[in-house]
């Protein structure tokens, strides 16, 4: 294999190409539209010439000799027979024909102004501003001048038709003159007094002779510019009218021709690389063929490239043209003809140029050409070079496997055995790469292909893989299937934040999806009700190395977007330990046992004390199993009690979401912070598997029954419904009687408005709390909301107390017929079910009209969420653009790509996030966690001295392989 | 009228020059013009700051006690 010596490029110069440099490069000129003769050869001279490279396999390009595949492909050129405006330019066209003379093509600008927009300029690019902003002044400045400074020519305003036409404005004599001043001079009808104008009265008013006047007036003679202007004035008319020159392009081409290099620096252009006067085409390149293939379709036609198509009419139109002027066909046929040839070129290059109907397929189907290639989502920048598909990746299917630490994923035997992972063989590795390779591409850990030393990749088959075995050694690349404890990256779209992407360890499983433990679904925003993953394998040694040090998922347990974890207990887990410590209850042996099976902890502790059954533990003892020693906390939970902590012994407390919850549950955060990720890794798991023990021995389960409250019940709220419902009659008969005395900075409507949803909200809440009275404590639905593991005590007062208020755009509900919701209603009725009052609960059920109100209000839900995903979708991209290219520096500054400073230390204090305590009442104990770590560590000062001269800290090892941390972990408690 | 560079929340702007300005601008290997900017008609600015004049500006912080950054005031 030939190795490619790296190069470095100096730099790119942007600007406009001479038309005899596209002569020069060009390898060919194209003069026939044809593409391929009735055999199929490509037609010397025509849009598929072999100069211009080939597709065939067989063929040789006839420019460079090489087949298809290795030549590159080489341009063309259509000498166009009149100049054409190229569209990308056509406002700097404009800048440049309202900025320069029309007779002697200098800047009107005088010299001095130039100076200063010169040095403008340069300063601009000193302090890295814009410098458009400055050239747009410049042209303003000299689009000012009503002549030229230079030549003293008077200039007209260029007037631009989007996208290619241009017209001088000029303002001349109407050809009506005579009319208007005979007119002008006739009395006013409507004034008595207004004699009108005598031909002698004007000639006194202008000064102009007499026998002039009555020229003038027949017609015989056209006012110059001075008598123009007296005549206006003793008239008040206004004797002229626009004079529209359409300037065609060989026109501009001639006026650029003219501008001097100098001039035009001040306008920004550099003069070296870039002349005006090129940006009207006079040649037109032909991409090579290689950039516009055509295709062969199953019954053998050839379908042409969209370019290819484009570059058809453009020959086509140029042929026409150049004959029709031959013939010497009249003007007019000319002009149309030049139109066309600009509407072909101008889509060749943009078609999708607002005002042109864009250039079409056969079937309608609007063209892709040059512009539409690079531009968008699907473009060649963001679709093909910022972002590309991959090799070596799967994408399936999510589901839960509890059994799974949060580090693994599943991954289906049959995605294992298809993505490979390369290694590389060595003495050391040679006999488990034979191994891998014996086993061929359909047993499990087998090899799918070899690469020998020499470059070449072979496919390992049932056939040849024993063979094949025998003859691999040190330097062969095998790339072997993916097997337990492999490293690989995870990933979920939308990929918002860093936790959208972590790396895993490979479990290989049977069946067709991803397997993930439930604890990983927060960062992911993942769920398994479809949702689908993308797994990538890593190919290099380095890359495999930092992505178990950097990217695993006990790495990310803290976010940097809080501080605090975003890994740990979610739902039943929450529910689950709540249960387990709420009431302390007592478990035998058997029981306690049974608990902690999916954890490491095989022995209990001696028991809390003795019932009936015999010797008993209570769920706080169990739950303390899995604490490390020497924790000590002391914090609120949502549950509303206080939970201690003291050296890893839970004492007192409900263990709920604030305790072990992702985001922020505190004993997680802690444990990541004053422990290790690896402590806290193997707490989340022990965690989540004792509260799937603990919810299943004391059954957990939701019916319909559980949403009930008795009669007495249901007749207090309709109580606390009814009284609002009078308060509101009477507050509406108030109002009606103009007696509601408005609230300050508030219309008497608007108050009435107010108070009445504050009467509902009252209500509505007397009776959730009616409701919430009646529920027991461990009421199914109350647990998971009192714990924060699912739910809220409003949901659970919707669905048995009262519903409540329907609101649209945070009003009550007022929209629909005239004056009324709905047609059930008077018109103005403002009482509370017409006005979207939902007064049953979900579970008694709702009437029509409070379902369709719900329905509205639940409307504006969905609107809104899809509303905001596509908006911060937007923000996120070019937040994320903006942003990308930052780096912090070695001397701890932030920069972007051209050094300048974007802040001075990362966060103004230099700090992670995920580094510092995340709030004020929980500091970190620096000095306590060292003092433990090194106390537990060494027997006597001298070997802790030994120890704490700075070392190499070790790597993270993985799941697999550490049997000895785990041992190390549990030799902790 | 309330003077907001005053406040207890506007951080100390502070315009620097001389040898100051010059320990700043060899220690993180700037021009002036890499600075970050500061607009002059900004109310946090002192009276006597002005355009080209470099502030440095000193924040409190949580994390690090004080923050401080400098910046160039541009038109
Ligand atoms: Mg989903
Ligand atoms: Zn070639
Ligand atoms: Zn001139």
């Amino acid at each position: 294999m030939s190795m490619q010596t790296p190069k470095q490029l100096g730099g790119i110069d942007f600007g406009l190409m001479d038309p005899e440099t596209y002569r020069d490069i060009s390898a060919t000129k194209v003069i026939t539209a044809d593409t391929y003769d009735d055999d199929g050869y490509p037609i010397d001279m025509g849009l598929m010439d072999p100069r211009l490279g080939v597709i065939d396999p067989g063929l040789e390009c006839r420019t460079c000799g090489q087949h298809s595949g290795s030549c590159p492909g080489h341009f063309g050129h259509i000498e166009l027979a009149a100049p054409v405006i190229h569209v990308g330019f056509t406002t700097l066209i404009r800048r440049l024909l309202r900025a320069t003379c029309r007779e002697c093509g200098r800047l009107t600008l005088t010299e001095m102004e130039m100076e200063e927009y010169r040095e403008e300029l340069d300063r601009a690019e000193d302090l890295g501003k814009d410098p458009d902003t400055v050239l747009k002044a410049a042209v303003r400045q000299a689009r000012k001048a009503g002549s030229c400074p230079h030549c003293a020519e008077p200039q007209a305003d260029i007037k631009h038709e989007k996208p290619t036409t241009y017209y001088e404005v000029q303002n001349v004599l109407s050809g009506e003159y005579s009319e208007i001043i005979a007119e002008a001079m006739q009395p006013d009808e409507d004034d008595e007094d207004d004699e009108g104008m005598s031909p002698q009265a004007l000639s006194d008013e202008t000064g102009i002779p007499l026998d002039r006047i009555n020229q003038i007036l027949g017609g015989e003679f056209r006012p110059r510019d001075d008598g123009r202007r007296a005549l206006e004035k003793a008239l008040d008319v206004d004797l002229t009218e626009e004079d529209m020159n359409k300037l065609m392009p060989s026109d501009i081409r001639d006026w650029f021709e003219q501008i001097p290099d100098s001039d035009i620096e001040v306008l920004g252009i550099d003069a070296e690389g870039s002349r005006p006067e090129w940006m009207i085409m006079t040649v037109l390149p032909v991409p090579p063929v290689t950039a516009r293939p055509s295709i062969t379709l199953d019954n053998g036609q050839r379908s042409e490239d969209d370019l290819t198509h484009k570059l058809v009419d453009i020959i086509r139109i140029n042929q026409r043209f150049m004959e029709n002027r031959e013939a010497g066909a009249p003007q007019l046929i000319i002009e149309d003809l030049w139109e066309l040839l600009q509407y072909h070129v101008t889509t060749f290059v943009d078609n999708e140029i607002s005002g042109t109907p864009p250039a079409r397929h056969r079937s309608g189907r609007p063209l892709k050409t040059l512009s539409q290639r690079l531009k968008g989502k699907e473009g060649r920048f963001r679709g093909s070079l910022s972002g590309k598909r991959v090799n070596f990746s799967a994408r399936t299917v999510i589901s839960p496997d509890p059994t799974l630490s949060l580090n693994e994923v599943g991954v289906p035997d049959r995605v294992a055995s298809e993505m490979t992972i390369t290694i590389n063989v060595t003495d050391r590795t040679l006999e488990e790469a034979k191994q891998y390779v014996a086993n061929g591409p359909e047993t499990h850990p087998g090899a799918n292909y070899v690469k020998r030393p020499d470059g070449r990749r072979l496919k390992v088959t049932e056939k040849n893989c024993e063979e094949l075995a025998t003859k691999i050694d040190a330097g062969w690349e095998v790339n072997r299937h993916l097997i337990d404890g492999d490293i690989v990256i995870f990933n979920r779209q939308p990929s918002l934040h860093r936790m959208s992407i972590m790396a895993h360890e490979v479990v290989v499983m049977p069946y067709k999806t991803f397997r993930l433990n439930t604890t990983v679904c927060p960062p992911y925003n993942a769920d398994f009700d479809g949702d689908e993953m993308n797994m990538h394998a890593l190919q290099t040694e380095e890359s495999r190395a930092e992505a178990r040090v950097l990217m695993r998922v006990q790495e990310q347990i803290l976010s940097p977007r809080f501080g605090e974890n975003i890994i740990g207990a979610i739902q039943d887990h929450i529910s689950g330990t709540y249960l387990l410590t709420h009431d302390n209850p007592h478990f035998t042996e058997t029981q306690a046992l049974d608990l902690l099976r999916a954890t490491q902890v095989d022995e209990l502790p001696e028991p809390d004390g003795e019932d009936e059954t015999g010797p008993y533990w209570t769920g706080r003892t169990v739950f303390s199993l899995l604490l490390p020693d020497g924790l000590d906390l002391e914090f609120d939970s949502s549950a509303g009690d206080t939970v201690i902590i003291e050296d890893g012994h839970h004492l007192q407390g409900t263990i709920d979401e604030d305790a072990v919850g992702a985001f922020g549950g505190e004993i997680v955060d802690t444990i990541v912070k004053q422990y290790s990720e690896t402590r806290a890794r193997v707490f989340i798991n022990e965690v989540a598997a004792l509260a799937m023990r603990a919810i299943m021995h004391f059954g957990f389960s939701i019916g319909i029954d559980d949403e009930s409250i008795p009669p007495v019940a249901d007749e207090q709220v309709d109580e606390a419904i009814d009284n609002a419902y009078g308060r509101i009659d009477e507050l509406i008969e108030t109002y009606r009687a103009g007696d509601l005395e408005s609230l300050p900075g508030r219309t008497v409507d608007e108050t009435l408005e107010m108070k009445i949803m504050q009467t509902l909200g009252k209500a509505r809440d007397s009776a959730g709390e009616i409701a919430e009275d009646h529920f027991a404590d461990d009421n199914p639905a109350v647990v998971m909301a009192r714990s924060g593991a699912r739910g809220s005590m409003l949901n659970l007062t919707q669905m048995a107390g009262c519903v409540g208020q329907q609101a649209v755009r945070g009003e009550r509900i007022n929209r629909g017929y005239e004056d009324r919701t709905l047609a059930h209603y008077e018109p103005n009725d403002l009482s509370a079910e017409a006005h979207g009052f939902v007064e049953n609960s979900y579970r008694g059920g709702l009437t029509p009209r409070e379902f369709f109100f719900h329905a509205m209000g639940g409307r504006e839900g969905l609107v809104d969420t899809a509303v905001r995903t596509s908006k911060s979708g937007y923000l996120q991209r070019r937040l994320i653009n903006a942003l990308s290219e930052l780096e912090v520096q070695y001397d701890g500054t932030v920069r972007d790509t051209s050094d300048r400073v974007v802040q001075f230390e990362f966060g103004e204090d230099g700090t992670s996030p995920v580094k510092v305590s995340s709030s004020e009442d929980f500091e970190v104990d620096v000095e306590g966690i060292t003092d433990r770590v090194l106390d537990a560590e060494f027997d006597n000062d001298s070997e802790k001295e030994a120890f704490l001269t700075p070392s190499e800290s070790p790597t993270n090892l993985s799941e697999h392989t550490d049997t000895a941390l785990s041992s190390e972990v549990e030799s902790d408690d | 009228m309330v003077d907001v560079s005053q406040h207890e929340l506007v951080p100390e702007h502070i315009p620097i020059e001389g040898a100051e300005l010059d320990s700043v601008l060899e220690e993180y290997g700037l021009d002036r013009t890499d600075l970050p900017e500061i607009k002059a008609n900004d109310p946090a600015l002192p009276e006597e700051a002005e355009t080209g004049d470099v502030i440095k500006i000193v924040r409190d912080s949580r994390t690090a006690d004080t923050s401080i950054s400098y910046r160039l005031v541009v038109e």
